[in-house]
């Protein structure tokens, strides 16, 4: 087996933070070795280890990381070397020249920024969607009476290529608009992009995050091993015993669906969301718990998505690092460019101060969401899942103005509890309904899904021989549901700026442990192992 | 501040922006009433406000937009 790790890499074992070699060998054998490095060689001993982790799963693909490593450390200087030059020539000059010699010299950086997205994104666009973009061609070929014969090259993807070609593109992207200095230190760009429990799904640190933390990492404390290790079991609690378990029934009704009524379906679909929260936000749990032992503080990505009143709030507590680096690098330069801001500019005069910047603001929500859909894979659900966040959010700014003035001539209260509630539920159905087209094999099946919840909503076709056919039973849904009733304290708690971390580091040792020895058996009574289950790797190490 | 104050409440008048500093944190500014925002603030101020600067640091309470102004009107 050793050898097929070392020199395959093909990660039969070391699939993920949740695989049992992770737990019992990888992690440990990591943090014991760390602590018995000198602090001079802590930070190359990450690099070394993350290195590995990423040979472990993807083998030699490892190149494509190292290859990014070294592309952001040239195009960085490259952008560097450029600033340097304007800044010398420029001293000495007038107003007006030194304007016409930045904007000379902007010109020159952004095709600099051009050529890196066009290597970073283009490998990515080609890895990842050659097959769609040509299976798509042959298809319209083919409807104008056309033989395509397209065939793509099949690629294999390394892990967390979605993940950290945004993390190096937005590193150069900061750099170009001044926002950090140029890094000098390959090394230290090697760590921020390397390390190891942030590969696989993220969060997409930036530079001025992670990078410094990174570089000046210290010794394991005390406390940083007891907060790391209850953030990390909490997100095993999430993913193994509720995703995990949710696993099974999901993906028979959504490989089964034309045998089911609607309310069945239905119920599926908040199943897969409840599912998807849980491993995702369990992972990052496990990720930030991770990264909290070595003393790295990584940014939240999740911020209870499931209180939020409107879609677009959702998305701003939902993959947090995701919904910001479109927002940063993608949303606000189309609005801010010249021609879009004479858009704004005109039509706010024609249809006004709401309206106005709303019509400049769609076209770049467009392209956010195209990219958002596309992001998430080469399929027509995904970009379905992107316009269909882009269509609701537009209605929901649309129609603000409007509902602002019904609320006040019915003199309702947008901050009363009721209020918030509906408004809460509403955006948690809206959610339910995007997720079901996410999960769906394909568009079709999720247009049928959807058409039967809405046509044919009963829960008939479904009974406890069926249950037992699909392989769980109640048992199942009442540990589930014990389980997200946890988490919801937990994160109404949250919302409320009470940290049960913190409370609980402040109670006796006696009441510490005995939680702690409570989560851990609870995640090995109540784990999704054994017959029936099958080990699921986390869901967004797909993206 | 008074005009500034003032363009922030017909965007949104359901905050109070004189103690609230919290406008992007809070969600009480989304995206889009960032644009409206920054097409009035580049009217009125003469101002012109890159993508570079739209951070929630600047745009988290009217005196830090303030501030804001003031500095790309000294730029």
């Amino acid at each position: 087996m050793l050898s097929t790790i070392l020199w395959a890499g093909k990660g039969v074992s070391l699939t993920s933070f949740f695989s049992v070699m992770y737990f019992t060998m990888f992690l440990p054998a990591c943090i014991v070795l760390f602590a018995l490095t000198p602090k001079k060689a802590k930070k190359y001993f990450v690099i070394f280890v993350s290195y590995m982790f990423f040979w472990f799963i993807s083998g030699l693909l490892l190149a494509y990381l190292i290859l990014s490593t070294v592309s952001m450390y040239f195009f960085g200087l490259w952008l560097s070397k450029v600033k340097d030059k304007l800044k010398q020539e420029s001293a000495g000059l007038e107003k007006e020249e030194r304007k016409a010699l930045k904007e000379k010299y902007n010109n020159k950086e952004r095709g600099i920024v051009i050529l890196s997205v066009v290597l970073h994104i283009g490998g990515l666009l080609v890895l990842k969607y050659a097959g769609f973009f040509s299976d798509n061609v042959n298809l319209l070929l083919n409807k104008f009476g056309i033989a395509g014969s397209i065939k793509a090259p099949q690629f294999m993807l390394p892990i967390g290529i979605s993940f950290f070609s945004l993390q190096a593109l937005s590193y150069i992207l900061d750099v170009h608009y001044g926002k950090i200095k140029a890094d000098r230190n390959i090394g230290r760009l090697a760590l921020f992009i390397c390390f190891f429990p942030q590969i696989v799904e993220g969060p997409i640190c930036r530079y001025d995050q992670t990078a410094n933390q990174l570089w000046e990492i210290k010794q394991i404390t005390y406390e940083n091993l007891t907060f790391g290790i209850q953030r990390l079991l909490y997100g095993m609690l999430k993913k193994i015993v509720v995703a995990d378990r949710l696993n099974t029934f999901v993906d028979h009704i959504f490989s089964n669906y034309s045998s089911f009524h609607g309310g069945v379906i239905a119920f599926a679909a908040v199943a897969y969301t409840i599912q998807l929260y849980m491993d995702f936000s369990g992972s990052m749990d496990a990720v930030i718990g991770t990264a909290q032992i070595f003393g790295i503080q990584m940014p939240e990505n999740f911020k209870h998505p499931f209180f939020s009143r409107t879609i677009s709030e959702f998305w701003t507590r939902w993959h947090i690092s995701l919904g910001t680096w479109f927002k940063d690098y993608i949303f606000y330069p189309i609005t801010s460019a010249k021609k879009i801001k004479k858009l704004t500019s005109s039509a706010r005069k024609k249809i006004g101060n709401h309206y106005g910047p709303l019509l400049a603001g769609s076209i770049a929500l467009f392209a956010v969401w195209a990219c958002n859909g596309l992001w998430h894979g080469a399929a027509w659900n995904f970009i379905f899942f992107g316009m269909y966040h882009f269509v609701l959010i537009l209605i929901g700014s649309l129609i603000n103005p409007l509902v602002r003035k019904t609320n006040s001539k019915l003199k309702i209260n947008p901050d009363a509890k009721w209020y918030r509630a509906v408004q809460i539920f509403r955006t948690c159905v809206l959610v339910v309904i995007g997720e079901l087209f996410f999960r769906a094999y394909g568009l079709k099946n999720g247009l049928h899904m959807f058409k039967r919840m809405v046509t044919n909503f009963s829960f008939l076709l479904i009974d406890e021989t069926t249950m037992k056919t699909i392989g769980v039973d109640a048992k199942d849904f009442i540990i589930v549901g014990m389980v997200v009733i946890i988490v919801l304290c937990v994160s109404i708690l949250s919302e409320k700026g009470v940290s049960v971390r913190r409370k609980l580091a402040d109670t006796n040792i006696v009441v510490r442990w005995i939680v702690l020895y409570a989560l851990i058996l609870c995640i090995v009574v109540f784990g999704a192992y054994g017959y029936g289950y099958v080990v699921v790797d986390p869901l967004y190490a797909q993206y | 501040m008074e005009k500034l104050i003032e363009i922030l409440e017909d965007i949104n008048p359901d905050v109070d922006y004189a103690t609230c500093e919290t406008l992007i944190d809070d969600h009480h500014l989304n995206s889009l009433a960032i644009i409206s925002l920054i097409a009035e603030l580049e009217e009125e101020y003469d101002i012109t406000i890159p993508a570079i600067e739209i951070v929630p640091d600047n745009f988290n309470s009217a005196e830090r937009i303030m501030k804001m102004i003031t500095r790309l009107q000294e730029e």
